[in-house]
């Protein structure tokens, strides 16, 4: 057992040299990278200091600006290409986004992104896409689609981000085929669809007649970017045998809008035994004072399940006082549908 | 046996328990780092810009359940009204405070009670009354009575909660400006996202106005310092490689984004759990698992928020043998998924670990020194010996706290003073001298009140920044 108790100990001595050779590693790396950070902070202080002025400068055309970013040490050049492009992910105006690309052309950074984008890092690729879809590089738009279909996830979804941002019609149907790779953030797609609006629609209707078996998703996209065009189509699809998909047209009509023939399938489907279709349909109804006694139809729904009962209340409140009205005789009762007749009775006092 | 035999069993078993815990703090500052590098690199200014794209981002409701919070909620309420993301509610439910909290709330935001009807799916004590603001239209402030548990509060703000997304936080939490739009992030990406936590930080020493961390520094007093370093160490090591993982388990009180349906789906927060924000991560990780959902919760590695830390020892004592005792509980409550392969990761390492080294380890720990201490003074261990055992249980036990200190620098890059690092560096090493063993201690003391059945929070005393 001494025995045993002398190998602990020398156990134990071992670990201590163990210990302190690894505590002081960590000590020099955690210092080390301390002193990297610093010096990285002095030289973005500096290169802020210098070029700053020049930056804003050159934007503005100044050659004589332009001609200093261009003859700028070589180790400067990639925080220079940071800084004039980073701030175009919120600045969006055609000259600004002009201009830049003018001095990273100048610049000759347009090679190195090239490089980058063939690069077999992924980490490389992903700001060259960035790059090139927020400077427009409308040149570059079959490698940002090509990027698309890269085996990694991070740079398809980096491509999409650069297609949103370069805003080519031609590179549309590229991102629009691909609304159901769920390979790519839905978050992502979502926001590529926004950048372009109504012109995905044409397309978005044209895709939907030969595939109808994704209707629900195109019915989701024609709710961030279809209009009045869409609607014939959608009220079509409020007969499709899927329940999914007529509360989807449903909800994308909510955002279109109505017309005599959208509200009447609207009402009708406020009958309808699936709660997510009844719902959509009271949300469809929203601000509509059109024919088919909407307020009547909708104070039927003040007891229904919640996501009906809900927007019911708020589309009653929305049509004014055709829907207060509808609303008074429930706002004595102790129920569900009391409680909401009182709120939004409340809120259109209140609005008053 | 004899006495050697069986310390020599029982040294055997704690160097064991030593090697181990060494190699998983290790592997996970290597999971961590990995995690970092690779969020480092994806979340670039276009990525993080994805929310402004968006023709609608998702609306949060911000739960801030508040019990007797007078002085400070007005403060707390005008940072999150604050907040750089836009589409949000501000949920305040006043958990039966008895001063005069609502009162302060009504003067300040012109409230008026409403007949706001909201949907109820999770069973709360009796709401009193519902009120808006005329001033601020996204501010909602629910007055209920009090069930004795910030989990009742929450689940009444959860129900008042119009947004797909609830944040769920406390009151004295002070979130940084850009918390939400990092936080929902994750959700965008992936829609299988249920809940996102963040790295909390410590406020205490930092520089502090309008509710917002503008300076972060080194407090005065020892004991906040090794929290600063303990808090680097809990989230930067342990939930970074969690989330590595997809194997989260924890989403912090003090800031927790979730998905409203999923709450509501599990039952929301239990009202009888000490550990309430523990209990709900996991129960979400069991309820998907179970059902072969994809589940998955996210954890964002730079300081969402921040909080106060204690600097008294009988407030420390209070909150680590309560956290102690809900971590047991916990542990005992979803005893079913240890070691159980449907979970996952969950199943077969976060939670076995957990058990292993957070809920054995204190009582090992401080047997260890107990039982070394007596062999050196019964002359079985030599104290040169006992010395060197000391000295690298100090050393493995700095480096491991270095490593969490490097990561912070590499997420956050906070404490940027080289007197600051200075601290820091020092606190990683005096630490785990008195400190640590402290915990130890408390560790098996709120064992001991975990299995004899104490209830309570414990006195908590707070400082004005």
């Amino acid at each position: 057992m001494n025995g045993a108790l002398l190998n602990i100990d020398r156990v134990a001595l071992w670990a201590l040299w163990a210990g302190l050779a690894l505590a002081a590693a960590m000590a020099v790396i955690v210092i080390i990278v301390r002193l990297g950070l610093i010096a990285h902070q002095r030289f973005v202080r500096r290169l802020t200091r210098r070029y700053g002025p020049l930056i804003d400068r050159a934007l503005r055309g100044d050659a004589g600006a332009i001609d200093s970013l261009v003859r700028s040490p070589s180790h400067y050049r990639l925080e220079l290409a940071r800084r004039l492009i980073f701030p175009l992910v919120e600045d969006r105006r055609p000259d600004r986004i002009a201009a830049t690309r003018d001095i990273i052309r100048a610049m000759s950074l347009v090679p190195l992104a090239d490089r980058w984008l063939r690069s077999r890092r992924w980490w490389r690729r992903v700001p060259a896409l960035h790059a090139f879809g927020l400077l427009q590089f409308a040149d570059r738009a079959r490698q940002l689609v090509a990027a698309l279909d890269d085996d990694n996830a991070e740079v398809r979804n980096a491509a999409l981000d650069a297609l949103a941002d370069l805003h080519d019609p031609a590179t549309l149907p590229a991102i629009v085929v691909r609304l159901h790779d769920t390979s790519l953030q839905r978050g992502r797609r979502a926001a590529a669809l926004a950048a372009f609006g109504s012109q995905c629609e044409e397309f978005l209707l044209e895709l939907s007649s030969v595939d109808p078996a994704q209707r629900v998703n195109y019915a989701k996209a024609l709710t961030i970017c279809g209009t009045v065009r869409s609607r014939s189509v959608l009220c079509e699809w409020t007969a499709d045998a899927r329940e999914a998909v007529r509360a989807a047209a449903l909800e994308a009509l909510a955002r279109i809008g109505l017309d005599d023939r959208a509200a009447a399938l609207a009402i009708a489907a406020l009958d309808s035994s699936d709660v997510q279709e009844r719902a959509m349909a009271a949300a469809a109804l929203h601000g509509w004072t059109g024919g088919g006694d909407a307020p009547s139809h909708l104070a039927r729904h003040l007891g229904d399940s919640w996501p009906v009962a809900v927007r019911a209340a708020h589309a009653l409140r929305s049509i004014g006082p055709a829907g207060c009205a509808a609303l008074r005789p429930y706002a004595a009762r102790d129920d569900q549908a009391g409680v909401l007749a009182r709120q939004m009775l409340w809120d259109a006092e209140a609005a008053v | 046996m004899s006495l050697t035999g069986v310390i020599a069993v029982f040294s055997a078993i704690v160097t064991t328990y030593f090697v181990i815990w060494n190699v998983w703090q290790m592997a996970m500052g290597a999971a961590g780092m990995r995690f970092v590098w690779r969020y480092q690199r994806r979340r670039n200014v276009r990525s993080r810009a994805l929310v402004i794209r968006l023709a609608s981002p998702p609306l949060v409701s911000v739960v801030v359940p508040a019990r007797n919070e007078s002085l400070t909620i007005v403060e707390s309420i005008r940072a999150l009204l604050a907040l750089e993301y836009e589409p949000r509610e501000i949920v305040v439910v006043n958990d039966g405070s008895s001063d005069d909290t609502l009162s302060v709330l009504q003067r300040t935001f012109r409230l008026v009670p409403t007949p706001l009807a909201f949907d109820q799916p999770l069973k709360t004590a009796a709401v009193r009354g519902v009120y808006r603001s005329i001033v601020e239209p996204d501010l909602v402030v629910i007055d209920k009575v009090s069930a004795g548990s910030k989990a009742d509060a929450s689940n009444a703000g959860i129900n008042a909660a119009s947004g797909v997304l609830v944040l769920i936080m406390d009151a004295d939490t002070m979130l940084e400006p850009d918390a939400l739009s990092r936080g929902v992030l994750p959700f965008l990406e992936d829609q299988n996202t249920v809940a996102a936590g963040g790295y909390v930080g410590i406020a205490n020493g930092s520089r502090v106005e309008g509710n917002r961390v503008f300076d972060a520094g080194m407090p005065r007093s020892w004991l906040a310092r090794f929290q600063i370093v303990e808090y680097m160490r809990s989230f930067l090591l342990f939930r970074l490689a969690c989330a590595s993982q997809n194997a989260v388990t924890i989403v912090s009180g003090a800031f927790g984004l979730f998905r409203r349906d999923a709450v509501v789906e599990v039952g929301g927060f239990s009202h009888n759990a000490i550990g309430e924000d523990m209990d709900l991560t996991i129960r979400l990780q069991r309820h998907f698992r179970a059902q072969r959902r994809p589940v998955r919760i996210a954890f964002v590695p730079v300081p969402v928020c921040w909080t106060q830390a204690p600097e008294d020892l009988p407030s420390l004592r209070a909150q680590r043998c309560r956290w102690r005792r809900g971590l047991l509980q916990t542990l005992w409550r979803y005893r079913g998924v240890l070691g159980h392969p449907r979970y996952g990761a969950v199943g077969m390492v976060v939670l076995p670990m957990t058990a292993v080294f957070e809920g054995v380890g204190p009582l090992i720990e401080v047997a260890g020194y107990v039982v070394t201490t007596v062999a050196a003074l019964i002359g079985i261990l030599d104290w040169s010996h006992y010395r060197i055992l000391l000295a690298v249980s100090v050393l493995f036990g700095a480096s491991t706290t270095l490593l969490a200190v490097l990561l912070s620098d590499l997420t956050s890059r906070r404490y940027l003073r080289g007197g600051d690092l200075a601290l820091l560096c020092a606190a990683a090493v005096l630490e785990n001298v008195g400190y640590r063993q402290l915990n130890s201690w408390w560790g098996c003391v709120g064992t001991i009140q975990a299995l004899t059945g104490k209830s309570g929070w414990g006195p908590m005393k707070r400082r004005a920044f």
